[in-house]
């Protein structure tokens, strides 16, 4: 196993790689970014010194192998918007969006389970038709729309909830301040509750239907049968036999999921005037702060590439047909 | 119980459960909070760009000299100005006994550090103040001439000189020799009446009192990009101040009882220029605005009253030129919604409508998501170009990436929209767009003989009363003849809770020192 996880390490390497030149030559595409940090009132002459000094006035090739031997060397760069180390700025957003991506999962799978379950044990019904429904809508309303709908109500009109913000947890735990993150942890889980449900909405209906559909096709096959023909009862028929092996395409799901949400939470980060990391590539990206941008990308791709990893191996747990076997796995 | 009282049951108990972890209670009276719509990068001097940003430093670091809400000059941490006689040397006399926000006395010894420190080239700013400011006057050195006196160089005789050097922050030499540049982004060591307190990238800046003026003890800038949650921060009451309210907002602000928006007529020109590049005549329709007679025909198609009050929501001021209306030329008006001229001074020079009742096509650019309601305006004005007979090619862009470097390069066109951010300080700063045929901001390639031959003596004249005779002359050229089609000041719209008493500026500055509770 410890020569597959290298290997994919390595692999991953190259992915990185690839995605920074990717998100290199689309910010270029857009024209020179130099325009971006003169005055409107800029001359020529302006506008050709501030392309010297940010570095825009090297031919692209250039630019990008000087970032990635920089890369090589640990360093990412200065933010040309904030003059500050790059990751340095991604990394202090990425603890805001870890909570509500958290938040988020949590909510949205400790709501699935049961819902699904509930509607594939009850398929035909009118329990499995209003979860599906519910489902079918879940997945149809735009984050946003849900988001401003329920500041309105939630927020504005019955001040049940904050309308935007953040406390942070993650960020005082990981500086070793326990006392501030502990004492702000419900605070931060009131703040977390209304942008959580607005980015968990989608996913809960999602899993929904995952877990529902899983859990019909292991509710037929023989071994269910066998168990329920022993007499066990059907609780643990459900729970024991079948719902372990309806666990496979959810995790695979959820796992690649949480790394969608890291990077696609920023429409409801813009709503909830959340300071996530998605928020700020957002900015980045419009500001053409390539830097910025490249930091927050090797960031989300790192991230992904190990929650596929750490999938593929909670796969091999789960179900011990699977092998790993090399870099194929 | 009537359904207004459970209602009215509902939000008492949703506060005071919701007072348990968050504080459902009104604000501290010591504490405003004001709620911008974009995020700010730095506090470094040197970097501050966006109006934004510029409006938070405005509170950290003084001024010599600062510009009042009308324009006027009000003495700052200087107290007197003179000039030297060649117009080049500008004499500025600190107060005694200011300080900085580190503790140490602040002379004259820090201001020179400071401007010599943003002009400084291995630092390599790019903000407002290197960027704009020191390209505009020429800006050279400035030198220390005793404890209190400080003289800044500039490369000219420069009449709007004076205003620029407003925007340039002072900052303490002690504090920032010893920061590196990443070190000072985030740590401002000014000479304001506040003093950052914190600042949580991306959420918000807190601000402390230091010193007079100010009436609370500290301001909150939260940043709330999205327009609809800002406004309702503001209703709910947990914002003081909102800027940038959208239009369809003003009427949910009014009636909420806890807040009323301010409208004020901005400084930011907005108009549809005409691009008179040899490359843009040589385009479908750019040969046609190449006659003046054309552009003034064109003036009187848009019915600009109508687009303020149906997508602006208010009653814009017009504008006659590129000069804002307390410096305009008193003499002018703006053109009427007059279809039917129109159309006559079309077919008088010479473009008639063809069979198919198109006079000409031609291209319009402009960005959108910039102004307020950009994308309607355009969309009516190319539909009253349409009606008196022009065949409009729409070309609506992304701002940032697509449009703006097209019009830095001056090749938006031959028709294209834009608001340029203007100043009531001085109506020569406002001319200053077109102040050369090659400037950076001459988007129209403008080249009017009787225009530029006037502004060497607009910049060398020194009585105000011979300089008003030329601007007039000037700005009556550019009514009659000139390469933009004259629309509106654009209207810039606040929110303001009822427990606050502020008034909005024209020229977009936030400042906060004269804020009190009501």
């Amino acid at each position: 196993m410890g020569a597959y996880i290298v290997r994919r390490l390595l692999q991953s390497i190259i992915v990185i790689i690839g995605v920074t030149l990717v998100s290199f030559l689309a910010l270029q595409a857009g024209g020179d970014p130099t325009y971006l940090f003169v005055s409107e009132r800029a001359s020529a002459e302006e506008i050709e010194s501030t392309r010297r000094a940010l570095g825009f006035d090297r031919p692209l090739h250039e630019q990008y192998l000087s970032f990635v031997g920089d890369l090589a060397r640990g360093d990412f760069g200065q933010s040309l918007s904030y003059r500050q180390p790059a990751m340095e700025i991604v990394l202090d957003a990425l603890p805001a969006t870890i909570e509500l991506t958290l938040f988020s999962m949590i909510l949205a799978l400790l709501l699935a389970i049961p819902f699904g379950v509930l509607a594939a044990i009850n398929r035909g019904t009118a329990w499995d038709g209003s979860i599906t429904t519910m489902s079918m809508l879940g997945q149809s309303i735009p984050s946003f729309w849900m988001g401003i709908m329920m500041i309105l109500f939630f927020g504005l009109y019955i001040r049940l909830f904050p309308i935007s913000g953040n406390v942070p947890f993650l960020k005082p735990l990981i500086a070793g301040d326990f006392g501030t993150a502990f004492s702000n942890l419900p605070r931060t889980i009131y703040h977390l509750v209304l942008p959580g449900i607005a980015v968990g909405t989608y996913s809960l209906a999602r899993n929904t239907r995952l877990v529902r559909s899983s859990l019909l096709e292991v509710l037929e096959p023989d071994y269910v049968r066998t168990a329920r023909s022993k007499g066990i009862p059907e609780l643990r028929v459900l729970v024991h036999h079948a719902l372990r092996n309806a666990w496979l395409p959810v995790v695979t799901i959820v796992g690649l999921e949480f790394g969608f949400l890291l990077g696609g939470v920023v429409v409801v980060e813009t709503v909830f005037s959340y300071p996530g990391i998605g928020r700020l590539l957002f900015a980045a990206i419009n500001q053409r702060d390539i830097p910025l941008v490249q930091a927050g990308v090797i960031l989300l791709a790192s991230i992904f590439i190990l929650l596929n990893l750490l999938v593929d191996l909670i796969y091999v747990r789960l179900d011990p047909r699977v092998k790993l076997t090399g870099g194929r796995g | 119980m009537t359904r207004r009282n459970s209602v009215a049951r509902a939000i008492v108990a949703g506060c005071f459960g919701a007072s348990l972890l968050s504080g459902c209670a009104e604000q501290s009276d010591d504490t405003i909070v004001v709620g911008l719509s974009a995020d700010i990068t730095t506090f470094e001097p040197g970097m501050i760009s966006s109006r934004d940003n510029a409006n938070i430093a405005r509170h950290i670091f003084g001024s010599l000299f600062t510009l009042g809400p009308d324009g006027e000059h009000i003495p700052e941490l200087a107290h007197t100005l003179e000039i030297t006689d060649d117009g080049t040397g500008y004499v500025y006399t600190l107060n005694e006994g200011l300080t900085c926000h580190d503790g140490e006395a602040l002379t004259a010894e820090d201001v020179a550090y400071g401007f010599n420190r943003i002009a400084d080239p291995a630092n390599r700013f790019t903000g407002n103040a290197p960027g704009f400011v020191y390209t505009s006057i020429g800006f050279q050195n400035a030198e220390v001439l005793d404890e209190l006196r400080v003289q800044v160089n500039i490369s000219q005789r420069n009449p709007i000189a004076f205003g620029l050097i407003t925007e340039l922050y002072v900052h303490c030499k002690d504090s920032y020799e010893q920061m590196s540049l990443d070190e000072a982004a985030s740590n401002p060591i000014g000479s304001g009446p506040y003093r950052l307190a914190s600042w949580t990238r991306g959420s918000e800046v807190v601000l402390e009192k230091v010193k007079e003026p100010g009436n609370f003890e500290r301001i909150v800038w939260r940043i709330i990009p999205e327009a609809s949650t800002r406004t309702a921060e503001l209703i709910a009451g947990n914002a003081d101040i909102i800027t940038n309210v959208v239009p369809e907002q003003v009427e949910a602000i009014n009636s909420s009882g806890r807040a009323e928006v301010q409208i004020v007529s901005g400084t930011r020109r907005m108009y549809v220029g005409f691009n008179l590049s040899e490359e843009h005549a040589a385009m479908p329709g750019g040969d046609a605005i190449q006659d003046p007679d054309v552009r003034r025909a064109l003036q009187y198609a848009v019915d600009v009253p109508t687009i303020c009050r149906q997508l602006l929501s208010v009653e814009c001021e017009r504008a006659t030129g590129l000069v804002n209306t307390q410096n305009a030329n008193p003499n002018l008006t703006p053109y009427p919604y007059d279809p039917e001229t129109a159309e006559r001074l079309l077919d008088e020079a010479g473009w008639p409508r063809g069979d198919d009742g198109t006079r000409f096509s031609i291209r319009m650019q402009a960005g959108q998501g910039r102004y307020v309601n950009d994308v309607n305006v355009v969309l009516a004005v190319v539909q009253y170009l349409e009606d008196v007979g022009l065949d409009i090619e729409l070309e609506l862009m992304e701002w940032a990436s697509v449009y703006t470097p097209l019009l830095r390069e001056r090749s938006t066109g031959p028709l294209f929209f834009l608001g340029t951010g203007g100043g009531l300080w001085s109506p020569i700063y406002d001319m200053t767009d077109i102040a050369q045929v090659g400037s950076g901001t001459n988007y129209t390639h403008w080249s009017d003989e009787r225009w530029f031959e006037r502004w060497p003596d607009l910049v060398n004249t020194e009585d105000p009363d011979e300089q008003r005779v030329i601007i007039n002359e000037m700005l009556e050229i550019f009514y009659e003849d000139g390469p933009w089609l004259h629309m509106y000041f654009q209207p810039d719209f606040y929110g303001v809770s009822d427990r606050i008493s502020w008034t909005a500026r024209r020229d977009e500055h936030v400042e906060i020192f004269e804020a009190s509770l009501r």
